[in-house]
């Protein structure tokens, strides 16, 4: 076209051409440049580049749910989750001060230096998490002090914590959650998956640490979990611990269990264990601590076992509360001699009296009357052998045998709590069916209804009742029981409360050791009991292993339920009925 | 065709021509727009830059939102987690064991024969009784049992009895008499062990 408008001198014209075609090469190689590169870019990785633009500036942060807290039966949080906080990073902004910053937290979380180093100055991330569950007030402090110095890159988010406030009261019920999150023992394990909820998460742009209004934003938000009501009383609760704690220690025993039970409902108030733990500091404790000793051992009930004996004996009307025994100073039984605790010649005892007196050979000799089969289904309706399915992780059913087992010792042994072994629980529930006229209530722990992660339904609302003896026999060992605390006739005159009439009954019996499976000398000492004795509103079981001051059910155990059981009838403001106390014969 | 047509044309009456000439098909001349173009030009130019500058501005306002709201996200926070933290010092300071202790500071033992006021009639059920110090509970455990090598069994070196038998009432002085000679003679040497609360 040039050409033909502007003639132009030859070298000129060819210069101009040149020129032209060096340019178009030029354009030629940049573009195919480019075009490599976009190839290499949009052909080759494209997944790639797309997360690294994506990191660059997309923030996603998982939103915990709030656990749910667990309380007590009148709302007071025995575990609470507070809003904790976590601490993140931005290394991106922080590799340069890494050090500064590690040590200023180092210092002030007691956190691991090179740890914190390397998350630090961690490449092409733009979060990382620095420190988790810490109180809020500690971690913005921290957080402001490195502010302060003028190092930026360090955040605050809400990272929820678990607290128990009461420490120890219920621990070996409530259990404990690991530092990382996981429920690991008790009631927090159990009902894990109701407690726990649904995590969120959130997904946004930001810039400058500010979210990027029109930015890919993405929330799914978080479902907090359900809270869990029992029915323990936390002022009971720290009661029982605190008296429970008292007994095993100026006993120097092992261990021991203490249970409350509402009478009527089946509802436990109480149940302690010591020694126990401070779920706050679960990992400093000792292991064979952390849970609950009255669920998970199990051991032979001894004489309180005679409660049960003895009112089905009366049920079937074999026996009443005067009939006649004469126990002789021994009792030879097959290839076996039954003794009693106490020495004595040939005694004239009414059943009264045998249960007053906690004879072994009376028992035994009263049970004679009935037929294995019948005393074992008797046992077996008392809930012995059968898991209390309160909700509670690692619950033993305890050890009730079979009736065709049973030979004449056995019948006999069994009748005084020997040969079969529960746990502290199933003892309470079987001697609150006493004095629940009669009829046995299971037990519960839960208020309301829960589902385990199992998937059991538990708690009051699935209570079910079922008679074991009649309203007549339960009255009448009922009175019997109230023998035992009275000093003039009973075992145990350290269980009266005063002002109140108490039926209980003492337990002292020869513990298994672990290693030799046989009794190794050493007692499983109890004592279990309920008042008033002719309207009973709450029955308390306390017993304690291995005690070694020599102390039996009467002097170890009754004590400690005499001050339960006041405090419990003071505080639910049950007053006295104002009858006068049983009266029966114990000789004859 | 067209000798048709102009036998036609010269058919027509001559009253007819004029109006035959305007019927007559022809090109018609350009028409001058007679509308202003500054006008509309100046309007599109608002309405582009209008809609630039209200786009920037609804964008910086929304930018500005959400530095209001982070900022005040930072505020909502921290009061949540301060009052979070309040709650948790209070549900402390309700810790059963912490009352107990500080009514034991102030010397309350738990009662332990209460009475009971029916309401319906005013009847006193039970004999109240004061409590008195006997009723007091332990409620701190007792002090952990030191290890064997920490807490050595009182050494005892039995030295002959000297002559000397003196009244109770010289206790004082014989004692410290006999402090100069356990001193010389290493008498009993004994441990304390941590007092019981």
């Amino acid at each position: 076209m040039s050409r033909d408008r502007l003639p132009s001198p030859r070298s000129l014209r060819g210069s101009s051409m040149v020129r032209l075609r060096i340019g178009l090469l030029v354009i030629t190689m940049v573009v195919s440049v480019f075009g490599a590169r976009l190839f290499q870019l949009q052909g080759v990785d494209a997944n790639s580049y797309a997360e690294m633009a994506e990191q660059a500036g997309l923030v996603k942060l998982a939103l915990p749910a709030k656990r749910g807290e667990i309380t007590d039966r009148a709302g007071a949080p025995l575990a609470e989750s507070v809003q904790g906080t976590m601490i993140v990073a931005d290394p991106t902004r922080t590799a340069a001060h890494a050090q500064q910053i590690a040590k200023v937290l180092s210092d002030k979380l007691d956190l691991d230096y090179f740890d914190l180093l390397t998350r630090l100055q961690k490449k092409h991330t733009r979060f990382q998490y620095i420190a988790r569950r810490i109180p809020s007030t500690v971690a913005t402090s921290v957080v402001q002090a490195i502010k302060d110095k003028g190092i930026k890159g360090l955040a605050t988010r809400p990272d929820p914590l678990r607290d128990y406030p009461g420490k120890d009261v219920a621990a070996n019920l409530i259990g404990f959650m690991g530092s990382d999150g996981d429920a690991l023992a008790g009631l927090e394990m159990n009902f894990d998956k109701l407690l726990s909820g649904t995590d969120g998460s959130e997904t946004y742009e930001v810039g400058g640490g500010n979210r990027i209004p029109l930015g890919e934003n993405d929330l799914a938000k978080p479902r907090d979990g359900k809270n869990l009501q029992l029915t323990i009383d936390r002022d009971v609760q720290w009661y029982t611990q605190r008296v429970l704690r008292a007994a095993v220690q100026s006993s120097r025993a092992d261990s021991g269990s203490a249970v409350v039970m509402d009478t009527r409902t089946g509802e436990v108030l109480s149940f302690a264990d010591y020694p126990t733990f401070d779920a706050n500091a679960a990992a400093k404790a000792d292991k064979a601590d952390l849970g609950s000793r009255g669920l998970s051992d199990v051991y032979e009930p001894g004489s309180v076992e005679k409660v049960l004996t003895v009112s089905s004996l009366l049920d079937q009307g074999k026996v009443t509360p005067r009939t006649r025994i004469t126990v002789p100073k021994e009792l030879p039984v097959m290839d076996r001699v039954i003794h009693d605790w106490f020495d004595h010649d040939k005694l004239r005892l009414t059943l009264t009296g045998v249960i007053a007196r906690s004879s072994n050979i009376g028992t035994a000799l009263a049970a004679m009357q009935a037929t294995p089969e019948k005393m074992r289904s008797y046992l077996s309706k008392f809930g012995l052998g059968e898991r209390t399915r309160v909700g509670m992780p690692g619950e033993t059913r305890g050890l009730l045998p079979a009736a065709d087992t049973w030979s004449k010792v056995k019948q006999a042994t069994i009748a005084f709590g020997q040969g079969l072994s529960v746990n502290a629980l199933q003892m309470t529930t079987a001697v609150n069916a006493v004095a629940n006229d009669g009829v046995l209530v299971t037990p519960s722990l839960v208020k309301g209804s829960a589902t385990t992660n199992a998937g059991h339904t538990v708690g009051t609302d699935t209570t079910t009742t079922h008679r074991v003896v009649s309203k007549k026999a339960a009255g009448q060992m009922a009175r019997m029981m109230e023998m035992v605390p009275n000093p003039e006739t009973g075992t145990a005159p350290g269980a009266q409360v005063p002002g109140y009439r108490v039926a209980g009954k003492t337990g002292t019996a020869q513990r298994v050791g672990e290693k030799c499976g046989c009794y190794d000398g050493t007692f499983t000492v109890s004592f279990a009991g309920f008042a008033p004795a002719d309207n009973p509103r709450f029955t308390v079981y306390v017993v304690v292993q291995n005690p070694r001051n020599g102390g039996g059910g009467g002097s170890i155990g009754g004590p400690a339920f005499s001050k339960i059981m006041s405090y419990v009838l003071g505080k639910y403001a049950v007053p006295p009925t104002g009858t006068p106390h049983a009266d029966l014969p114990i000789e004859w | 065709m067209s000798t048709l047509m102009s036998q036609a044309r010269t058919r027509v009456p001559k009253f007819a021509e004029d109006a035959v000439a305007r019927a007559r098909l022809s090109v018609v001349p350009r028409g001058e727009t007679t509308a202003a173009r500054t006008p509309f030009v100046v309007m599109v130019a608002m309405l582009l830059v209008g809609g630039v500058v209200g786009l920037l501005m609804f964008n910086t306002s929304m930018q500005q939102a959400s530095f209001t709201a982070t900022s005040l996200q930072g505020k909502a926070d921290a009061l949540a987690a301060r009052q979070q933290s309040l709650q948790m010092q209070l549900e402390q300071l309700r810790d059963p064991q912490r009352l107990a202790s500080s009514a034991k500071e102030l010397g309350m033992v738990a009662p332990t024969n209460p009475a009971f006021i029916r309401l319906s009639d005013g009847a006193v059920l039970g004999k109240p009784l004061a409590a008195s110090p006997d009723d007091a509970m332990r409620i701190n455990p007792l002090p952990a049992k030191k290890p064997d090598a920490l807490n050595p069994k009182p050494l005892i070196v039995r030295v002959p009895a000297t002559e000397t038998t003196k009244t109770t009432r010289d206790t004082a002085a014989s004692s410290t008499d006999r402090t100069a000679t356990s001193d010389k003679k290493k008498q009993a040497v004994t441990t304390s062990r941590g007092g019981s609360r």
